[in-house]
């Protein structure tokens, strides 16, 4: 029985999962169904949500760049950051968007371009709204989420010195009930949801690999491919946990980081820089403006069918990854003060994301809106996971950046799968630093299993959904962890003040 | 020609003293990049000059003024120090090969540092403080040919350990904090502000007492 209390964590997560898995397997038809209720229902019922409190999010962490707190410092207040600021910035950036921003950084501007949320496709107006809108998904709102719960983990863990789990976060309010009942419900909702927001980003990656097989070798694009891809890397994995190459998964994830790079300023040169630049300019203003606008906009009188697709997908995939991502965040930021901390992960890598999808988007869009290249735009958006390599091929160099692309793909792939495996056994272990080999090659299969059981009850669509279902208990988790945060700063405050009175007498 | 290559974290003699490399920066002429162990200063020098030495079970050394011996059998525990001599750092982890890491946690299947390091018990050795009996000193290359070779100056002798005025110990004792400084030597018996009057012999077992820094060095 303590055996159990100890692990209940671990085993009721897990077993939560396996029947999800088994439902995929023996009802592949009932599981679309469902999810395709849960699907129009999250347009009907679930949107507001979803939307208020990612803007919500938002305002906090603004808040709290300017509030009173900005000058805590996460640690003791002798503690200095490990990592200098580039490298802190770099870090974040490639743990917070990682295999996404390269699946969606051709298919989303032209896809929006060829059906924008409003207006008529395959306009000039399409385009700039296409580009806003991908500003939108990409920009404040992730990484407020982001900010927001690594905050409270890196808080919570250095200057209350508790265990790194997601239920740590709520001591101000439960005291020690967070290792209870209610601290435990906590820590199962956030493996539920880090676990289908890593199978999400899986999948995405498993269609991508095999996009890129098909570009480069000529492979063909089919599901057996991408569930034969799934099972190589899992293979590949668990040799990984159990010999010493665990170390060379670093070095891989620095080499992403170097390869997005290159890539990145090979566009910039090789496509229209002019244009890229204009669209950067021109965008970050249309985004400013509308803003608020469009961060609360449902359609009330209409069909909600875009915003489910888009928006709400983004804000339930964010959501689910921010365990993951938080966890990652906080581990690299002791030592830095509030604001330094918002300013690092809220300000600088929406400007990096931002520019991303200008030389991306912008390059792409020039294609098809200067040569009016309707049935290019139509074959992206109809293939979204050949898109990146589709755009390479209408440039110069493209088998060059065709390799370069499925080398970061499959390399994201690889870190993302070895990474998430550490973080669902750290938060399935109430927030150990040493997860055992066992629970970590237990959750190595399972994400797996859950990616390619969502691949073959129906794709890309199913991913979206299932990812938007999961998330909605760990966006109420998110909202009370921001409260929580709160009482734990002005306990904080409360202390220094105290301490300085001691000093002056 | 020594075609040995240096690699950060190794410990190295760089004239006859141990150090451990902390980096190599392979675009100076003097890439190697050293503290000393001894008394964590810094030192430059070129891959030819350093000879490797891989630390085991049973050696002892200096490290920042006080003297460990390198042990696997006892468990660790809360505040002790420890050398990762086999790092297998997972995805949260920031440690390479011999970092000296402080002991915050001791859990079933390894320890967490203050650095918020998840260490298993198979990566490290034990840092027990004093000098074990049958331990095997390293801090020297060849302690003879230190003291015979008087003409490099640079290479010190066992004299910098003796305590010297201003410096700071500290009592190793959960009971009191009591830190305090050499005020006057005369022959063998140390005087320590507070009125303290103690042998050196005493004053230099590291298990009675620690030393911090000295007061000029500040």
């Amino acid at each position: 029985m303590e055996n159990f209390k100890e692990k209940s964590v671990f085993i009721i997560s897990l077993a939560l999962t396996l029947i999800f898995i088994l439902w995929g397997i023996f009802f592949t038809d009932n599981l679309a169904k469902v999810t395709n209720i849960i699907y129009t229902g999250s347009i009907d019922y679930l949107g507001w949500v979803y939307i208020g409190t990612t803007f919500f999010f938002v305002i906090f962490s603004v808040y709290l760049l300017f509030s009173k707190y900005g000058h805590i410092r996460l640690g003791k207040p002798t503690d200095k950051p490990d990592f200098n600021t580039a490298s802190w910035l770099a870090m974040l950036f490639g743990a917070g968007m990682g295999i996404g921003i390269v699946y969606w950084g051709v298919a989303e501007p032209v896809t929006h371009y060829t059906k924008p949320p409003y207006g008529e496709g395959y306009t000039i107006d399409a385009a700039n709204t296409a580009m806003t809108y991908t500003f939108f998904h990409w920009g404040l709102h992730p990484w407020a989420i982001y900010t927001v719960i690594g905050l409270a983990l890196a808080f919570f863990q250095y200057n209350k010195r508790l265990p790194a789990s997601i239920s740590s976060v709520f001591y101000p309010i439960l005291k020690d009930r967070i290792n209870g009942p209610i601290g435990k419900t906590i820590d199962i909702l956030s493996v539920f949801a880090t676990v289908f927001g890593i199978a999400t980003s899986l999948g995405l990656g498993a269609l991508q690999v095999t996009a890129g097989m098909h570009t480069i070798f000529n492979a063909p694009d089919t599901l057996m491919v991408q569930i034969i891809v799934i099972i190589v890397a899992t293979v590949i994995f668990l040799i990984s946990v159990n010999t010493g190459l665990e170390r060379g998964i670093q070095y891989l994830s620095n080499s992403a980081m170097i390869i997005s790079f290159a890539i990145l300023l090979l566009i910039l040169i090789l496509g229209p820089t002019l244009t890229i630049v204009k669209v950067f300019f021109n965008t970050t203003g249309l985004y400013l403006n509308n803003f608020i606008q469009m961060s609360l906009r449902l359609r009330p009188f209409g069909e909600g069918e875009w915003i489910a697709a888009w928006t709400l997908f983004y804000w339930a995939w964010w959501i689910a990854w921010a365990p993951f991502v938080g966890m990652f965040i906080a581990r690299i930021s002791r030592g830095r003060t509030v604001k330094e901390f918002v300013i690092g992960v809220l300000i600088v890598p929406t400007i990096g994301t931002c520019l991303w999808m200008s030389i991306f988007g912008g390059a792409a869009l020039d294609l098809v809106v200067h040569n009016n290249n309707h049935d290019l735009a139509t074959y992206i958006s109809e293939n979204v996971s050949l898109a990146i390599f589709t755009f390479f091929d209408q440039l110069p160099l493209s088998t060059f950046l065709s390799i370069l692309g499925f080398a970061l793909v499959a390399i994201y792939y690889i870190t993302v799968a070895d990474t998430a495996t550490f973080v669902l056994g750290m938060l399935s272990e109430g927030g150990t630093l040493n997860p055992s080999n066992k629970i970590k090659m237990t959750w190595g299969v399972i994400q797996s299993a859950v990616a390619a059981v969502l691949l073959i009850s129906g794709g890309l669509e199913v991913l979206q959904t299932a990812s938007i279902a999961a998330a909605l208990p760990f966006a109420f988790i998110m909202l009370v962890m921001s409260y929580s945060l709160l009482k734990g700063f002005n306990g904080e405050l409360e202390i220094q003040r105290r301490k300085k009175r001691v000093k002056e007498t | 020609m020594k075609l040995f290559q240096v690699r950060k974290g190794q410990f190295v003699y760089y004239k006859n003293e141990l150090h451990r490399v902390y980096t190599v920066k392979p675009v100076y002429k003097k890439s190697v990049h050293l503290i000393r162990l001894r008394d964590l200063t810094q030192h430059l020098c070129s891959a030819a000059e350093v000879d490797r030495y891989q630390p085991k079970e049973g050696d002892s050394f200096i490290f920042n003024h006080n003297v460990f011996t390198l042990n696997k059998d006892r468990k660790a525990q809360e505040g002790d120090y420890i050398l990762i001599t086999n790092p297998d750092p997972d995805y949260l982890d920031h440690y390479s090969l011999n970092e000296i890491e402080v002991v915050d946690t001791v859990e079933n299947k390894g320890v967490i540092t203050n650095n918020s390091n998840g260490i298993r018990h198979h990566e490290y050795l034990l840092m027990v403080p004093g000098r074990s009996e049958n331990s095997n000193p390293i801090e020297f290359r060849d302690v003879n040919h230190s003291e015979e070779n008087n003409v490099n100056e640079s290479v010190p002798t066992f004299d910098i350990f003796l305590p010297s005025i201003g410096d700071v110990y500290k009592k190793k004792d959960p009971n009191s904090s009591l830190e305090s400084m050499v005020v006057a030597i005369k022959g063998d018996i140390i005087y320590l502000g507070g009125s303290i009057e103690i042998s050196e012999e005493e004053l230099l077992d590291s298990t009675k007492w620690e030393f911090l820094y000295n007061i000029l060095d500040q």
